[in-house]
């Protein structure tokens, strides 16, 4: 692209995901089966931040979400017939929250199956199979949060074993011995403040190592020497907004960054410019533009990653710092 | 050159398949999810739904399964009903390791590859093969996350001298390779300080002197590489030295070239090399730490350091500094 992308294209990004589910041609659009809850969940929130929820139709999305049902385990999966998992189960309850549609699940199995699913370390599988990741320690304690359930959950037992992915340099990894990586320090950072254990991070070093992941053309990568990815831009902005330094980063030029990865076209954000959009990366720029007071958007709960306003009104609030909404 | 390869025979058009019935993928008139298939995957995987519909454990199940995987890696429940049928019909699983290496590299980057090979190993337990498969797949990918992660876990669960016993070695092979590489440096960081002490490495002292000549030694021939320092500093944390010990060997990092001073050779403190950019960002964030820690006027010292990060050596992260700055200020007030 020759030309420059200094606006957020709001109409354009909508009509992208609307258009999602029309690909009949796109043999990609059912490989990833695998992430359609999520992929709805990343659609859905887009939508919020941009002010533009009502661009999906709520009816179908709550018939799609309970046709996942996983009526063995009492959780969800990703596409009707998947095995229940973590990942869908959170983005399933984030869905119906958000649409305001949360009375029509069995709460009490729900609880129940993400609980089963506390390994004796005290890190979360993401199902039977038994992949564990403190990214499913934070699924977990942010669904039972959403639930109401979390009196239910071992903290003490979850907080040990977060604690222990604490590297040297100040990050988080996936299991313990794991190197650093910015989607784990989120995930880690995001889980510990929503049980008030934050003080367990060792804030300004993390702090440090988080600024450190800005890279010159403006975007941030996911740990030393890789490139740069917009879905960092949340990842990385969120542990900031939680430790309350959204601005040792350059927010003029991330923000640069992250509108040059739109595509003028056909709408949607890539993971850096010049490459094809997909949800996972509108969403998560978007989050990012959020976060960083870009003017128009919605307020984010970075914790979450819900609409802040919602989050609010749950009384599920912690503290946390963005940068104030500008004007224009 | 391409060579056109014919689409395989369906399984709806196999004999051998007759007896299963397939399971056609639920139809949902939402338009949020609407299907289409090629030919190919729809038939493998409608068969698939058949066999589970019977709770099938057979041979022909390995069949459907791989060729399921090798059109889509990351249908988690294909690698699960497999993982089942392998232990169910007691499959020979040292032959399914080794058709898991073909698909490992071409693979690479998918989760259930590597989970997959995880619970062959907790049967089959001979880790020390496929220390030398995870370096060969390194070749490729060096730094891949799910890769390392899973060497870390083999080298953890069996716990065995023999298996650490090259690990130095071998993380020292990839750092010459790329001596920016990061995880290398974590995997470093592993092996010496987080895995407990072995047999020739009681002598912690000696330890560290050997991790300090090495880090040292790294950073003279490439400087700006952060995860040198990181290693640094991690070092130094861990054992609780402060980083006021290594100002002699940071301080010709912070100067120009045309500034350096030492002639000698001096293994405690090597200077940069010739080629080396200065000065080095990362060593005057470590000096202005020094004199951070150091407090009183040093703090003075540390924030025009920090100044001349902001405003020249390091100007991505100039609000960063601008911040340090005034922290540091507001230090010297109280």
């Amino acid at each position: 692209m020759s030309f420059e992308l200094n606006s957020l294209l709001v109409s354009l990004h909508v009509t992208y995901i609307q258009n999602l589910g029309k690909n009949k041609d796109d043999l990609t659009y059912h490989l990833t089966a695998h992430l359609r809850m999520n992929a709805i969940y990343w659609g859905l929130t887009a939508l919020c931040t941009m002010n533009h929820r009502e661009a999906l139709d709520r009816n179908e999305m709550i018939e799609y979400v309970m046709s996942c049902w996983d009526e063995e385990t009492g959780g969800f999966g990703a596409h009707p017939d998947h095995d229940a998992h973590i990942l869908s189960t959170l983005s399933a309850i984030q869905i119906l929250i958000t649409q305001d549609a949360i009375d029509i699940l069995d709460i009490d199995r729900v609880a129940k199956f993400i609980l089963s699913l506390q390994q004796p370390s005290g890190v979360f599988a993401g199902d039977s199979f038994g992949e564990v990741d403190t990214r499913f320690s934070y699924i977990a304690v942010n669904a039972l949060s959403l639930l109401g359930r979390l009196g239910d959950l071992d903290v003490e037992k979850t907080v040990a074993y977060i604690v222990q992915c604490r590297n040297f340099d100040g990050g988080f990894g996936s299991r313990i011995g794991a190197e650093s990586h910015a989607s784990q320090a989120f995930v880690c950072c995001a889980a510990l403040t929503i049980l008030d254990r934050l003080d367990e991070v060792d804030a300004p070093t993390l702090s440090w190592w988080l600024a450190e992941r800005q890279l010159p053309n403006g975007g941030l990568n996911g740990r030393p020497e890789k490139l740069e990815d917009v879905c960092y831009s949340f990842w990385v902005l969120a542990s900031l907004s939680m430790l309350k330094k959204v601005h040792y980063i350059d927010s003029g030029k991330l923000t640069s960054f992250i509108l040059s990865a739109q595509d003028p076209e056909g709408g949607g954000i890539a993971d850096r410019p010049g490459d094809m959009p997909d949800v996972f990366h509108t969403h998560f720029g978007l989050a990012g533009l959020s976060i960083l007071g870009y003017p128009g958007l919605v307020d984010l709960d970075p914790v979450y990653c819900m609409p802040a306003a919602l989050i609010e009104k749950m009384g599920l609030r912690k503290g946390w710092q963005a940068l104030e909404r500008r004007a224009s | 050159m391409s060579v056109s390869v014919p689409e395989p025979l369906r399984y709806a058009d196999r004999p051998e398949w007759n007896d299963v019935a397939p399971v056609e993928q639920y139809e949902n008139v939402n338009p949020l999810a609407p299907i289409f298939y090629t030919n190919e995957y729809k038939d493998a995987t409608d068969y698939f739904r058949g066999i589970i519909k019977t709770g099938e454990k057979s041979q022909r199940v390995l069949q459907l399964t791989e060729h399921i995987i090798r059109l889509n890696p990351a249908h988690y429940t294909a690698w699960q009903y497999r993982y089942e049928t392998l232990l169910a019909i007691e499959a020979n699983l040292e032959d399914e390791l080794r058709l898991m290496d073909e698909l490992a590299i071409t693979y690479l980057k998918t989760y259930q590859v590597w989970h997959h090979r995880r619970l062959l190993m907790l049967q089959i337990r001979k880790p020390a093969p496929e220390l030398v498969f995870i370096a060969r797949t390194f070749q490729v990918d060096p730094k891949n996350y799910h890769t390392w992660s899973y060497r870390q876990w083999l080298l953890a669960y069996f716990n065995d001298a023999n298996l650490w016993i090259g690990e130095l070695d071998f993380v020292e092979e990839l750092l010459n390779d790329d001596i920016r590489n990061n995880s290398a440096w974590h995997h470093r960081f592993f092996t010496v300080w987080q895995s407990g002490v072995r047999e020739g490495e009681e002598d912690r002292e000696r330890v560290l002197r050997r991790e300090l000549i090495y880090v040292k030694q790294s950073i003279s021939l490439a400087p700006n590489n952060a995860s040198a320092w990181n290693y640094l500093r991690g070092i130094l944390d861990h054992n609780s030295i402060p980083y006021q010990k290594m100002i002699t060997f940071v301080q010709p990092y912070t100067l120009l070239l045309d500034e350096q001073v030492a002639d000698l050779v001096d293994l405690e403190n090597p200077p940069p090399s010739k080629s080396a950019h200065l000065p080095c960002a990362s060593a005057i964030e470590f000096l202005a730490d020094i004199y951070e820690a150091e407090g009183g006027n040093s703090m003075l010292k540390a924030t025009e350091l920090w100044k001349s990060l902001g405003n020249e050596h390091d100007i991505s992260r100039k609000k960063y500094w601008e911040y340090r700055i005034r922290e540091g200020l507001r230090a010297i007030q109280t």
